[in-house]
């Protein structure tokens, strides 16, 4: 009888065990798990802190005894194992409880050990209240802090998904919160604009942020607790609650030991099939590498969503078959308080650092009909390569519909779509759904039009950095008058749109000019109108001011 | 006197000029109640009456529609 065993319990595991069991009826399936806990969604963490989530087990897929139950596997909590003898197939395992050594003889391993979050070590790290959040043990231990009243202040280390949603969180329950980020921006992976966005509604929403700078030590008082954390530049941050999110590192060393070969990302090296160098073990979810999708290389983009598509993959090759795993796109989504911020492919980052020539745009929509109430505002962000027209990338926040438009792009960029493909798709809509002219249409048809040379635009950020290097700007605000009034841009010239044409002698020709308005349509036409007169360099302001992430005057 | 605008259905600029002109046409003292389904509204209202200078009493959200009411402190 084959003998299956699978060292990991959470999402790749236990969705790898389940389909071994459909794929091979007659198999004996074990997982072993280091944690309490078991198929726990760890997504959920964050929203168990806030209280969103009532209960523990709410949070929990399923319970051992159901896997027992239900699917026939043996599922050993608090078993780690600790060697792989792939000679002999035989895996060493601790029960933690008992504090005994079993041996597991195996025809197929699968490795599912995960990610852990990293700490660096530093001073004070160990004191009492400094938390990670993977486990459910751990949010339980954030949680009953919050619950107790024993956090009055707290702080959150990283400004990724992770970090974000622990602090929404922790703000949600009322508790002061800052959040320290040593990057100049958060969200990784977003292009600065972007995150700018969010940067901004966080701290509307009472969130203090601090970025460029690091946490580099903690103080405790005398019973242990911590105190306050000290930061690179010499400042200080009461603290009574912090909460360490800088990211985290796949758990390879059990793999690495016994000979399996771990690739450039550190994660595990897998092939098509996630079957790693040693045939018959195969490695999947957070602890292992992916192909990505767009560039030539391996990747590690430790996603649930990931964990438990690759995890059925698994079930099915090694039961036997081949189903490939092509590759990722490094999607993700996340909500902030009002905001939701999704993305996916390169981002313009990326895009360049892979040596693409690219074209972007930044669209501001709406995610319904404008006459049907409930609609919100969407923006889009696309990135093209300027020779093909393929689409590279894109990111869309807002507090809007983010999700709907982000798979459609996800779609549309699996199967090699161009710019001119997206402004063409039979997109479902009806008011109460989308605009005629969804948000990600339209994106595409701006993004068209730059590609032909239609329109040129410029990002806030490069404006806005432009500017403090001393450079010379036009900046015309073709906005309404009550429009004007509530604030623009430093040093810019008020013509609504309407006088362009009759006040076009008071620009200069021969200057760098900028347009803006509300949303950019505006300043479309105009620039329409003044290329058509011959002026030199025309741009709009891309997002205009919705998104222009400055103060204004 | 109590002015009431509709401006259910308008995108920005409209609700925003429909207000400046209720505004305009009003005395000092008198109240403009202004319905409006853009959401991007709720900062420019806000903004837009610190620097006219007209009081924002009152502005609240009940389904997906805006409502808000300014006191006309001068003419704007
Ligand atoms: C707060 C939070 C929010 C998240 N939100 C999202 C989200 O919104 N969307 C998304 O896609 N992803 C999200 N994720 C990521 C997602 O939870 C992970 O990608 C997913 O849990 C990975 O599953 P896994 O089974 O590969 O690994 P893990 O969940 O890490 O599970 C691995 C298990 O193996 C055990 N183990 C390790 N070594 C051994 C050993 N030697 N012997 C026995 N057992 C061992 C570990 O104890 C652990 O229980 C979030 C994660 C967190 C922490």
């Amino acid at each position: 009888m084959m003998r299956i065993l699978v060292i990991g319990g959470v999402a790749a595991g236990t969705k790898a065990a389940a389909k071994l069991r459909r794929e091979l009826p007659s198999s004996v399936i074990t997982v072993v798990t280091s944690d309490r806990h078991v198929s726990y969604a760890g997504c959920g963490l964050p929203y168990f802190i806030g209280g969103i989530i009532k209960e523990e087990r709410e949070l929990v897929v399923k319970a051992p005894r159901l896997f027992k139950e239900e699917n026939g596997i043996e599922i050993l909590t608090l078993h780690q194992a600790v060697r792989i003898e792939p000679e002999a197939k035989k895996v060493e395992v601790i029960d933690l409880e008992k504090q005994v050594h079993k041996v597991f003889d195996y025809d197929l391993l699968v490795i599912s050990t995960g990610a852990s979050p990293f700490v660096p070590r530093m001073e004070g790290i160990d004191l009492d209240g400094i938390q990670v959040l993977r486990t459910i043990d751990d949010a339980r231990e954030i949680r009953d802090r919050v619950d107790q009243n024993a956090a009055r202040q707290a702080l959150v280390v990283g400004g990724g998904f992770i970090g974000l949603e622990v602090a929404e969180n922790l703000v949600h329950r009322g508790i002061p919160t800052t959040l320290v980020e040593f990057q100049p921006q958060i969200l990784p992976g977003y292009d600065l604009e972007m995150a700018l966005i969010a940067e901004n509604h966080l701290v509307e929403k009472g969130l203090r942020l601090i970025k460029n700078r690091k946490v580099v030590a903690f103080e405790g008082d005398p019973l242990g607790k911590v105190q306050n954390a000290k930061l690179d530049g010499g400042e200080v941050l009461a603290a009574d609650l912090a909460v360490w999110a800088t990211g985290v590192r796949p758990n390879v060393e059990l793999a690495r030991s016994c000979g399996i070969v771990i690739g450039p990302t550190g994660a595990i090296q897998v092939d098509e099939r996630m079957e790693t160098n040693i045939p018959g073990i195969f490695a999947v979810g957070d602890c292992a590498e992916n192909q990505h999708l767009l560039l030539d290389r391996p990747v590690w983009f430790p996603m649930g969503s990931t964990a438990n598509k690759a995890g059925r993959i698994v079930g099915i090759n090694a039961s036997g078959g081949s189903k490939r795993m092509p590759g990722l796109l490094g999607t993700n989504i996340v909500k902030l308080f009002d905001l939701n911020a999704a993305r996916t492919g390169l981002s313009t980052r990326e895009a360049l650092e892979a040596g693409f020539d690219i074209e972007t745009v930044l669209v501001p929509a709406n995610d319904k009909a404008h006459y049907y109430p409930g609609y919100r505002n969407v923006n889009t962000k696309l990135i093209a390569d300027r020779k093909t027209h393929r689409v590279l990338g894109g990111q869309i926040i807002g507090e809007g519909v983010v999700d709907k438009p982000i798979d459609i792009l996800v779609t549309a960029i699996s199967f090699g779509a161009t710019v001119e493909d997206l402004t063409t798709l039979d997109l479902a809509y009806a008011p109460p759904f989308s605009m005629a002219m969804s948000s990600l249409i339209t994106a595409a048809n701006v993004l068209e039009n730059k590609l032909t040379g239609k329109v040129q635009g410029i990002l806030p950020t490069e404006l806005f950095e432009r500017m403090e290097g001393g450079e010379d700007f036009q900046i015309v605000d073709l906005r309404s008058e009550p429009e004007f009034i509530i604030g623009t841009i430093e040093g810019a010239l008020h013509i609504p749109l309407t006088e362009l044409s009759s006040r076009i002698g008071e620009l200069d020709p021969a200057r760098e000019t900028v347009l803006l308005c509300k949303y950019g349509k505006r300043s479309y036409l105009g620039a329409r109108e003044l290329t058509h007169a011959g002026f030199e360099k025309v741009e709009i302001l891309e997002g205009g001011l919705l998104l222009y992430p400055y103060e204004t005057v | 006197m109590e002015i009431r605008v509709n401006a259910k259905g308008l995108q920005c600029p409209g609700p925003l000029l429909q207000l400046s002109n209720a505004v305009k046409s009003a005395q000092a003292g008198d109240r403009v109640l202004i319905e409006v389904s853009d959401f991007g509204f709720k900062k420019d209202i806000d903004k837009w009456c610190k620097k006219t200078g007209n009081t924002l009493i009152s502005l609240d959200e009940k389904d997906s529609i805006l409502s808000a009411v300014v006191e006309v402190v001068r003419k704007a």
